[in-house]
Formats: structure tokens, sequence, C-alpha cells
């Protein structure tokens, strides 16, 4: 177990380099540069020259790569190019919003998802209805899904707030104005957890051990939530952590659509920007993210089925 | 009769309406990347600041005319070469230090200077001293006449912050305004709030303003229906304007911008650099159609680099009118037919809504003489690179936003790469002349030239297109600065 820690652990920390390091190199090969997004259209030659050399862009690529990595390696990310502040502290500001986000769309979605399941392999009726909507669900693009729930709850009914983020000083008022953006989330991943949830509970309920338990005379509700849940559930964690991948890139959208200052909405403004050492951070937060969700299912996995050995 | 009724109406409640107080929420399209409109020419920073809370010596009012701002009056010499400002007295910055002679001459020793970092020092190089003579009254003196030199002054980039101050500007700006500024949050919008020290006195009326950075225009619309904001202070779609306008909760304000929405053509590459092919472009382009099918009725034809609201406007429009055939026959001329069709690529800028619509409907009215136009979209920041700084482009399309800006045709290094000695000849002779009406003849024929040498496709005037509440008293019909200037803004109850 200790051994797959480190094992894993390593692989992240070469994932986490290669992503920063293809980040560097795609943003060399992008046209636009930082020092024209802050100038504006008409900065003279002079000011260009000035702002180039305040920010350490006149040196070689490679020698800014070298100083980033250094850097990395004291934990400093850097400063944020058109922000003027450390790279770290714009994410600490951000990271606790989409991470807020993220989770309550999986919640969202998994909370849509498996009870819906189990209702579909029950009544066969429902199941037809259940699988329709969902595919509809699906096939809906994120912002589109965004902007119908904003007229729904917002504008017709006005129970919830539109857009905007009031901060955490209020963490009521914070969780109002998520709400609607975790559920157009959950919405439309709820679809791809409910299919797997519905696929892997029907292959689970043909199992001779089920159809024992069934012969014993174990109520139907009983059999799938003691008997069939548990062990169905093993795809849908492997899934779970996929989706708390898609989740995050879904969440860009999504913090588009409600304008939510998220680390989504930070990416946008430092691709916008060419803000190098921010999208770096960025990449590195989003990729740390990811890599912390794989990990966490491989445990996950282990604990649900026991025959799953750390190797 | 319904009007009479709606003034009498409104007069009354006019009459009943608590005009203090309260905090305006107002939408803009992007954040800044600083506060400080001397240190970046982003627009959206006089959007939010300008006159709101960083003043100049001078401003425009809504007319766009220039007006007393910190500087109660003026007086030019004869020879226009030295000019006597004399400041307001008793005014105050934000942080409580008092306003002086002293501050104006930093800010214009600072400004002139190339290396400073300061926007434009191009716009104060005539500037040969600035002097203060006592606390209350600076002297600028200039090498050389200059017809720009108040209007640079009521630049946002003329905006005075007190003596010292330069890189804390950026992220805390600290003016002589009505407004002070409280906090930027980042990715989330700025604040402002009364300050209790202004001049004037009465003004403002609000309490708070608050700028919320809403980038996606559906999402303007909803936060405006849902009450999360009251105005959306610019770039409305003139959809979005029709419905809200049929809405009683909802006010639409229309007016001019100082924004030519221009098809730039590089005049130094092929097929561009034939005068003929530019003026097909001109014959080809039905604009009265643009405005009416794209833009829905909203927006003004232009036919040269000024708009109508700007001082010394000269109409032309109707130089070249709709006339395919006469189109055709120019492209002949210049060895283009069925047989061997004008092909180029056309870039539109991916953020900029009206321009690529426009773009495209320009696209199809073009395929209908036969040209073939590729469409190209790019992301903001290639646009810069690409076209903008590289000038690697045949034909694009932009809103120049910037008021009075017609002097980018004297340099020949600009995109449009028109290199005219003549027009350059022309500029200076406009710079140089003291007397205002004669300079405005000089300004006609810089535009009547730019007209015959048809540099670029000018298309219209891009409308100013705001939204807001019915409750909300007082905002600007037209945009000739780009400010929304919310000084006399109110709330009615």
């Amino acid at each position: 177990m200790q051994g797959f820690l480190l094992r894993r652990l390593l692989l992240a920390l070469v994932t986490l380099w290669l992503a920063a390091s293809l980040v560097f190199a795609f943003l060399l090969l992008l046209p636009g540069d930082p020092v024209q997004a802050i100038l504006g259209l008409e900065a003279s030659p002079e000011a260009r020259a000035a702002l180039e050399r305040t920010l350490g862009l006149d040196r070689p690529p490679l020698r800014r790569y070298l100083d980033w990595l250094g850097g990395l390696a004291r934990l400093d990310l850097g400063e944020s190019i058109r922000y003027g502040k450390p790279v770290a502290e714009l994410l600490r500001e951000r990271l606790p919003l989409s991470l807020a986000l993220v989770f309550l769309g999986l919640l969202g979605a998994l909370a849509l998802a498996l009870p819906g399941a189990l209702l579909a392999v029950r009544f066969s009726p429902l199941d037809l209805a259940l699988s329709g909507l969902v595919a509809f669900l699906q096939s809906l693009p994120t912002f589109f899904l965004g902007v119908i729930l904003l007229y729904l709850f917002a504008v017709h009914l006005p129970l919830l707030p539109a857009s905007g983020f009031p901060g955490w000083a209020s963490p009521e008022e914070a969780l109002r104005h998520l709400l609607l953006p975790a559920l157009t989330l959950a919405l439309s991943r709820a679809a791809i957890l409910f299919r797997m949830a519905r696929a892997s509970l029907l292959e689970v309920l043909s199992q001779d051990y089920i159809r024992t338990a069934r012969a014993k005379g174990v109520p139907e509700a009983l059999v799938l939530l003691k008997h069939a849940l548990k062990p169905a559930s093993l795809p849908l964690v492997t899934l779970l952590g996929l989706e708390g991948g898609f989740l995050l890139t879904g969440a860009v959208v999504v913090e588009a659509v409600f304008a939510l200052p998220g680390l989504g909405s930070l990416a946008l403004t430092a691709l916008e920007a060419r803000d190098y050492p921010l999208l770096q951070g960025l990449v590195l937060a989003m990729a740390g993210l990811i890599v912390l969700f794989n990990l966490l299912v491989d445990l996950l996995y282990g604990l649900l089925d026991p025959r799953v050995e750390y190797a | 009769m319904k009007r009479t009724l709606a003034l009498l109406v409104l007069g009354f409640s006019l009459a009943l309406a608590q005009t203090r107080g309260g905090e305006l929420r107002v939408a803009i399209l992007a954040e800044p990347p600083v506060l400080d409109p001397t240190a970046s020419t982003s627009q959206e920073i006089p959007r939010m600041l300008y006159d709101n809370v960083l003043q100049g010596l001078v401003r425009f009012n809504e007319k766009g005319e220039i007006v007393p701002a910190l500087a109660e009056r003026w007086q030019g010499s004869p020879t226009s070469l030295t000019w006597t400002f004399y400041l307001r007295k008793g005014v105050r910055f934000h942080n409580g230090s008092p306003f002086t002679a002293e501050d104006v001459v930093f800010k214009f020793t600072r400004a002139r200077d190339p290396k400073s970092g300061h926007t434009h020092p191009e716009y104060y190089q005539d500037i040969q001293s600035v002097e203060a003579l006592d606390p209350y009254t600076v002297v600028f003196r200039l090498r050389q006449p200059n017809q720009d030199f108040l209007f640079n002054l009521a630049r946002p980039d003329s905006v005075i912050g007190p003596k010292g101050r330069v890189e804390e500007q950026k992220t805390n700006p600290i003016g002589t305004g009505p407004f002070r500024f409280v906090a930027w949050e980042r990715g989330v919008g700025v604040r402002l709030e009364r300050f209790d020290g202004y001049y004037e006195p009465g003004l403002p009326y609000l309490d708070r303003v608050f700028f919320r950075f809403l980038p996606d225009q559906n999402a303007q619309l909803a936060a405006l229906r849902a009450g999360d904001i009251q105005v959306i202070g610019l770039g409305v779609s003139p959809e979005n304007a029709l419905v809200l306008q049929r809405d009683p909760a909802f006010k639409v304000v229309t007016g001019f911008t100082t924004t030519e929405i221009t098809v730039g053509m590089n005049n130094s590459r092929p097929p561009f650099n034939d005068p003929r092919v530019r003026r097909a472009m001109q014959y080809a382009v039905d604009k009265k159609a643009l405005v009416e099918g794209v833009m829905l009725g909203f927006g003004t034809p232009i036919g040269s680099h000024r708009s109508p609201g700007e001082r010394c406007y000269e109409d032309l429009s109707g130089l070249y009118p709709y006339d395919p055939a006469r189109a055709r026959a120019l492209l002949q001329e210049a060895g283009y037919g069925p047989n061997n069709p004008l092909r180029f690529t056309f870039t539109l800028a991916a953020p900029y809504p009206y321009e690529r619509r426009l773009g495209e409907a320009i696209a199809a009215q073009l395929s209908q003489i036969g040209v073939q136009a590729r469409l190209e979209v790019v992301e903001w920041a290639t646009w810069l690179s690409r076209v903008f700084r590289g000038a690697d482009y045949q034909m694009t399309i932009i809103g120049h936003s910037e008021p009075h800006d017609i002097g980018i045709y004297a340099n020949p290094n600009y995109y449009f790469r028109y290199d005219s000695p003549r027009f350059r000849e022309l500029y200076t002779q406009y710079l140089r002349t003291p007397d205002p009406n004669r300079a405005c003849e000089v300004m006609k024929a810089m535009q009547r030239l730019l007209a015959q040498d048809a540099v670029n496709l000018w298309v219209m005037n891009a409308p100013y297109i705001a939204a807001m509440r019915r409750e909300v008293m007082g905002w600007w019909q037209n945009q000739p600065t780009p400010s929304l200037n919310v000084t006399r803004v109110y709330l009615a109850r």
C-alpha cells in the first residue's frame, strides 16, 4: 500500500510537470503577447519595451522556463502578469469556489442518477421515460442548459440569484449563488452516471447470488439496496473519478454563464491576456486536482471491493 | 396625446421621487488589466473611472464638448503657445490631501516622458514646459501650436492623481471625482462609494456604484431581468434592445458613439494595394441594408473616419452609392472577372459580435458581384499581434472607438499601411492651425481625402445602446467618451 502510494505520487509529479511544460510550450507558439494585452491598442514602442523589461519577457524562453521550474521547486508559482499578484494567492482566492461547485455538482449528479437508476431497473415503464429524459439532457450543451435554468429559476420564478458571487462571508448567501450553477453541472453530468448505474445494476441483478437472495424471499427493495447497489457502484466510482475532471472543464463554461469568479473564469482571463505564469499555475492546479481525484478513486475502489490489491 | 400623458406622469413622479441614495449596479463586458488609464489603454478603465473617480483639468460633457473640471477656467495666448490654467480651490483627493498645481506639474512632467511608461507620451510631445506660478495657477508652454492640445487634456490619459503616486494608482486609484474607489474584486467587479468631500455641492446622488464584469450578453440580460443589476452599460445587442423596449419595466437608451466600424484593407498588399479594387469594395457594399438587416435599424452609415457626433464632421456616406455594376466594372479594370475572381481572406475578431455579424453580411454582399472573401475568425490576442501589430492580413473589420482618432492615417506604419504624404501634410496643417474654424476646414479636407483614396470601407457609426430598469434616471444618452458617467444618475422611487 505504501509502495503504491509512493509510486502514484511520483507519477503525479511527472504528470504535473509535463502538463505545465506543455502549456509553456504552447503559449510560446500562440500569437499574441501579454504586453499588448495590458497596454492596449496604441502603446508606444518605449512603453512596450519598458513593460517587457519589468515583466522579464525580454529574456529568452528557455531562461524563463528554467526560472519558473526553479520557483516551483521553492513552491513559488510566480506572479501574475495581468493582476500583478502572486499566482498562489489568486489560486487560493478562486479555488474554494470551484471546488464547492464541482463537489455540489458531483453530489447533485449522484443524487439524481442513483435513485433514478434504482427506479428505472425496478419499474420498466419508468425506464424508458428516464432513459429518454437523460439522453435529452446529455444532448443539451451545458451553456444552453445553464441559460434555460437561469431564466426559469432566476427570472421567471425569482427564487435564486441569477449570477455573481458574494464571497464566503455569509455561507448561506454563497450557497444560494452556487445552487443554480451546481444544478446545471449536475443535470449535464447526471446522464452518464445514470446510464452507467443502470447498466451495472442490471448486470449485477442477473447474477446468481441475487437470484438466491430473491429465492430466499428477501424483499425486492432490500435486494436492490443491500445486495445489488454496492457491487454495482464499483464502475460508478471509476466514472466519478473521470467525471471530476469533466466537471472541472464543465465548470469553465458554467462559471462563464453565471459570472462566477472561479478557476475556470480565471483561466479564460489568463488565456486572453496571455498571462503565462498564471496560466501555468492554473494548469498545475487543475491537473493536480484531477490526479487527486483519480488517486481517491483508486483508494475508494479498494474499500468497496476487497479483492482489489494495490500493486 | 399618449406622449403628453407620459410626460405628465413622468413629471409628477419626478416631483415625488426620492433622488438621493441607493446603490446602482451596472454591468460591463470585461475586466481591465489595471485601473489606471495612464498605464493601459484598455477602454474598460475610463468606462468605470473617468470623471466618476479620476478627473483631469478639463473633461468632456455629454455632447462631447470640453468643459471645466479641475481647472475653473483657462486662457490661451494669441499665438496659442502659452496656456494658463486657473485651478479650482479647496479640492481634495480621496485620500484627504489637497489638490494643487504641484500635482498637475508632476502629472504632465511624467506624461511627456517616453520612458515613464505613460500610455501616450505623444499626446504631450508639443509641451515644452509645465510650471506652477502659484498653488492654483499652472502655465503650459508649447513648442508649436497644437489644435488638439485641449482635447488631449480632456482625454482619460490626462487624469490627475496625487503627486508622486504612480504604482499604487494601478490597483488603488485615488482621484478627485464624485466617487471614491473602494474595492476591485478580481473577476467580479469594482465598487465605488460616494465621496463626501466632492467639490460640487449636492453631487453625486447615489451612495454606491458597483460595476460588475459580465462578459456574456445572455448573462447580462438575465441578470438585468432578475434584478441583479439595474443597467447594462453598453453593448446591448439590437435584438435584446427591441425585446427590452417592449417591456414597461425597462427602458433602452440609444445615442451616438465615437466608434467607426471600419473594414480595414491592407493598402500595401495585393489585392488592396490597387485603389480600383478598394473603390470597387465601396460600391459593392450596401450600408443601408447592413444597418437595417444586421443592426435592426440601429447605427448610422458613414463614409470616412469620423463620427457624426464629432466636431467638424463631413457626411461622405453618399460618396459611393450602392452600385454593383460599377463595382464589377472597376474590378474588371483591375483584372478580375468571372474567370479570375477576386479572392482574399477576411479576418474577423472573435470577441466582437457586431463586427463579426457585419463582416459575414459584407462577405455575402461581396459574393453577389463574384468576389470570394474567405472568412477567418481569430481570437483577440491573435488579432492584435497579427493584424494590428504585424499588418499580416488582407481585409479585417473592427470598431475604432477612440474619439477624434483620424490622426492614425498620418502614420504609414498603422495597420492599414496607408502612406500618403498629402494626408500627413494636411494633418500637420490641421494641428498647427490655431484658428478652430480654419482647422475645421482642414479636418473636413482630411476626411474627403481618405474617402477619395478609399483607404478603408467605413461602414457605420456604432450605435450606443444601453438598457436599464425604469427607475434609473439621468443616464447619458450618448457616448462621446468611453465613460459611463454616473455623477448625476439617481434612482427614482
